[in-house]
């Protein structure tokens, strides 16, 4: 009864049958679920009620030779199956056979017999039917046709002997399953000559390297016996250590050809191409396991092997033609080898650096510097935004490379950065909305901030800013704060004070002028006051200096001067007021033949206009007696007047220049369409002399700084080396200084008694309090 | 008349009227300010003593406040604000 259940359930669900015996072992017990179930009942009811099941008193008999018959009939079937003809049992019968031939014990020599069976068929039909086979294609084709044979066969013959599998073979570890045993015979008989797997093996790699080559190949068929490789298990012992060697000899030959043969934007499509194959190809029939050591194959010999050519012979030129693509493409491949991106960080890096030598440091591109600068950070920033994945280390090699470049040519980027920045915010430049401007401005500063020498900058802007606020040249004056405020977070408050200072000059002198009309309007004097006089009060040091001038006004000017200068003093007790002609501006009425006009003219324009309201002729000395106007000055003042667009005066002998023995008259024939004229002052050309009093006010500046420091650090360490003091200098200087420039201070303060040399060690300093 | 002018826009530079360059008791300039400020201008006034002696506001309030006597620290007479 016990194995009539037993052999029920195993019939209906075969996968619990394995587990069964296991589940009697556990339990100790001999019965099946049901004591289980009585067992709890046991304890919950505390009735002890046994239920016992006996063996047959008698086991029953088989026939003498019901063994031999059995296992022949079972022969039958297997070589019916392998002979693929119809096998003439019932399958239900056989599998009854089988499980009867286990019940009396004969299991081990079933599975024996079985073995048997089989090996002699693969050693006898299946093995010399391939050697037979000549040709190499067809032979595969018959190694995969015979291994697919086997395969069904053995799976036929494993649900047919399905109960010694699971009934013996399961506990039995030391012999393989049945279709464990199946593999292994092909395996010995079949693939394991030497014959057979060498031409099995060669044969796939003809087919792979044809595939390779452009040719298409029957995948399937590959796809089936590398399965069979590694279902045989010698798939990495026999195929793909052979498969690497020949993929690594191919793509070594095919990576030293391509390089010489295609240009870099080629072979790298290639190499991707090459890249996107091998990975189908693991897709499609290679064992996933290959797939590391194939790609890192192909990668190893078609993009390590040649980085350094690769970068040296491409890189240049898709930087400079902008090449986004391809140049995504190099980073996605380079990524994928070691050290691929810190050389193409480098190479990007060192190319910046060649790119930007020549747009900074060539004198005859000043013009256009700042412009090539800002579209050449442009450029690559897009590069590093969209190739290179915005990776921090090509960011950071942007900065560094700009930072370098820029600063190889001294103090002139960061004056050229000045005049720009003056060139935006002046009047007149509608080119942009405020928001472009905004945004250019924005630029400007992250190239400002790779300058060194911060104060150059400062100065030119200074003199430029003073310009743009004095004449009232400023276009916006948000943005100029926008700019104040970006410069103040850039370089910090000490930075911009002074620029600062000056709008808040602006400011004060906006609020003095309103009074001050105020004042002459309540002035009862018999004083014709038409003039209206704008006075623009700066305090010193926060702005540019300009040379005194001293020049002959007329009286009524005179008084006027007197008036404000009355009133201010009034105002603010202590302080006295210098007044700078050279920045001073006129709007006059004048008569034409042709009528009135609106003169908008300098001051210096005007004291000569005025001189003719008394004379007709003057001579250019006359002029320069009653001007006192500086000679230089006022013979560009004349140019204005008589040789630029708008000639009010006529000059005697005509001419373009302006000499000492000319004569002027008043023009009255003078036409203009507009009503108001302005007369350009011809604007000394920044000469180079005016250049370099800046930079020199600069050096100036610095040479008081590099006092400052040096005495500052040494009156904290007292006592310091030369090499220790001349890098903390270097620490706390921000701007460049040469060794040189160092050691002549160091003398200079050594000399004022500052500091001196130690008596012993002539390379150490003292601090002298 | 052929020409007269309408207006002008000039350009003055204001300095303190000091007898001297710098303040005697922070040394730093009179164009600057004192050591405390950062502005000069009304914010950092100079006062002139009777002495004729001149300092910033603020250097000879805090002078004083230190000393006992209230004398000029250049001429040691008493300090006495010189009305305007």
């Amino acid at each position: 009864m016990y194995e009539l259940m037993t052999m029920a359930s195993m019939m209906e669900d075969s996968p619990n049958a394995a587990k069964r015996p296991n589940f009697s072992a556990i339990s100790n017990s001999n019965s099946n679920g049901i004591s289980k179930t009585n067992s709890v009942l046991m304890v919950k009811s505390g009735v002890a009620k046994k239920l016992v099941i006996k063996n047959f008193r008698e086991k029953p008999k088989l026939p003498e030779d019901y063994h031999a018959e059995t296992w022949k009939k079972l022969k039958e079937a297997v070589v019916a199956i392998q002979s693929s003809t119809p096998i003439s049992y019932c399958l239900e019968e056989l599998y009854q056979a089988v499980e009867n031939m286990c019940s009396y014990q004969k299991a081990s020599q079933l599975y024996e017999n079985l073995r048997e069976v089989i090996e002699q068929h693969v050693k006898e039909t299946v093995e010399p039917y391939i050697r037979g086979v000549q040709d190499r294609k067809i032979f595969l084709k018959e190694m995969e046709a015979c291994w697919q044979a086997h395969c069904r066969q053995m799976i036929m013959i494993r649900s047919i002997f399905l109960y010694l599998d699971r009934r013996y073979v399961l506990q039995t570890p030391s012999i393989p399953s049945i279709w464990d045993m199946g593999l292994e015979l092909f395996r010995k008989h079949v693939i394991g000559q030497q014959l057979a797997q060498t031409r099995t093996v060669d044969g796939l790699l003809m087919l792979i390297e044809s595939e390779r080559q452009g040719d298409v190949v029957d995948r399937l068929l590959l796809k089936s016996l590398l399965r069979m490789l590694s279902d045989l298990q010698i798939y990495q012992d026999v195929f793909e250590h052979r498969f690497l060697q020949a993929t690594d000899a191919l793509y070594t030959a095919e990576g030293r050809r391509l390089m010489q043969e295609l240009d870099v934007p080629e072979y790298l499509a290639h190499v991707d191409k090459r890249l996107q194959e091998e990975n189908e190809r693991v897709l499609h029939y290679l064992d996933g396991g290959t797939r590391w050591a194939l790609i890192h194959t192909v990668e190893r010999q078609l993009i390590s092997e040649h980085l350094g050519s690769l970068l040296a012979k491409g890189l240049e030129n898709l930087l400079d033609n902008n090449r986004i693509q391809d140049l995504s493409l190099m980073y996605n491949l380079f990524s994928r080898v070691k050290n691929g991106l810190v050389e193409l960080c480098t190479h990007f890096n060192s190319y910046i650096k060649k790119k930007g030598r020549t747009i900074v440091i060539d004198p005859e591109k000043d013009k256009s510097m700042v412009q090539d600068l800002l579209d050449f950070k442009d450029k690559m920033d897009n590069i590093v935004l969209t190739c290179f994945q915005k990776s921090e280390k090509f960011v950071n090699s942007v900065k560094e490379a700009f930072e370098h470049f820029i600063n190889q040519r001294p103090n002139k980027p960061a004056e050229l950065i000045a005049k720009f920045v003056d060139s935006k915010l002046r009047m007149g430049n509608k080119e942009a909305t405020e928001e472009e401007l905004e945004r250019l401005l924005d630029k400007i500063m992250v190239i400002f901030r790779f300058i060194h020498g911060k104060d150059v900058f400062e100065a030119f802007y200074k003199k430029d800013l003073a310009k743009r606020l004095l004449v009232g040249k400023s276009a916006s004056v948000d943005a100029e704060k926008s700019m104040l405020s970006k410069l103040k977070q850039e370089c910090g408050g000490a930075f911009t004070s002074k620029l600062e200072g000056m709008f808040k000059d602006m400011e004060l002198s906006r609020d003095i002028n309103v009074a001050f009309k105020q004042y002459v309007a309540n002035l009862r004097t018999d004083f014709d006051s038409a003039i209206d006089l704008t006075v623009n009060i700066l305090t010193m040091g926060y702005w540019p200096t300009y040379p005194l001038v001293e020049v002959n006004l007329p009286k009524e000017m005179v008084q006027y001067q007197e008036i404000f200068n009355k009133f201010y003093l009034g105002k603010h007790s202590g302080r006295k007021l210098q007044w700078q002609p050279t920045l001073g501006q006129c709007m006059l009425k004048a008569i034409f033949d042709n009528g009135k006009k609106e003169l908008q003219v300098s001051l210096f324009q005007a004291l000569v206009l005025l001189l003719f309201n008394e004379s007709e002729d003057l001579s250019y000395d006359d002029i320069k007696t009653a001007t006192n106007i500086e000679e230089g000055e006022l013979k560009r003042t004349l140019q204005s007047l008589a040789c630029g667009k708008a000639r009010v005066l006529m000059k005697e002998p005509k001419g373009k220049d302006v000499t000492e023995e000319d004569k002027f008259k008043y023009n009255l024939e003078f036409t203009n369409k507009l009503f108001r004229v302005k007369i350009n002052q011809i604007q000394m050309k920044e000469t180079n002399e005016e250049q370099k009093a800046t930079e020199e006010r600069v050096f100036q500046d610095r040479q008081y700084q590099i006092d400052a420091a040096i005495v500052r650090i040494m009156k904290m360490r007292k006592t310091l080396s030369h090499q220790l003091l001349v890098s903390e200098l270097y620490n706390q200087l921000k701007f460049p200084v040469t060794p040189v420039d160092l050691k002549k201070r160091i003398e200079s303060l050594i000399d004022r008694d500052y500091m001196a040399r130690d008596k012993e060690n002539p390379k150490q300093y003292n601090y002298v309090a | 008349m052929k020409v007269k002018i309408k207006g002008w826009n000039t350009v003055a530079v204001w300095k303190w009227l000091a007898n001297d360059d710098k303040c005697g008791i922070c040394r730093a300039p009179f164009d600057g300010c004192c050591s405390d400020c950062k502005v000069p201008g009304d914010d950092c006034p100079l006062v002139w003593g009777v002495c004729s002696h001149c300092f910033h506001m603020h250097c000879i309030m805090k002078w004083l406040a230190a000393q006992q006597n209230q004398i000029c620290p250049m001429c040691r007479q008493d300090w006495q604000l010189k009305s305007e």
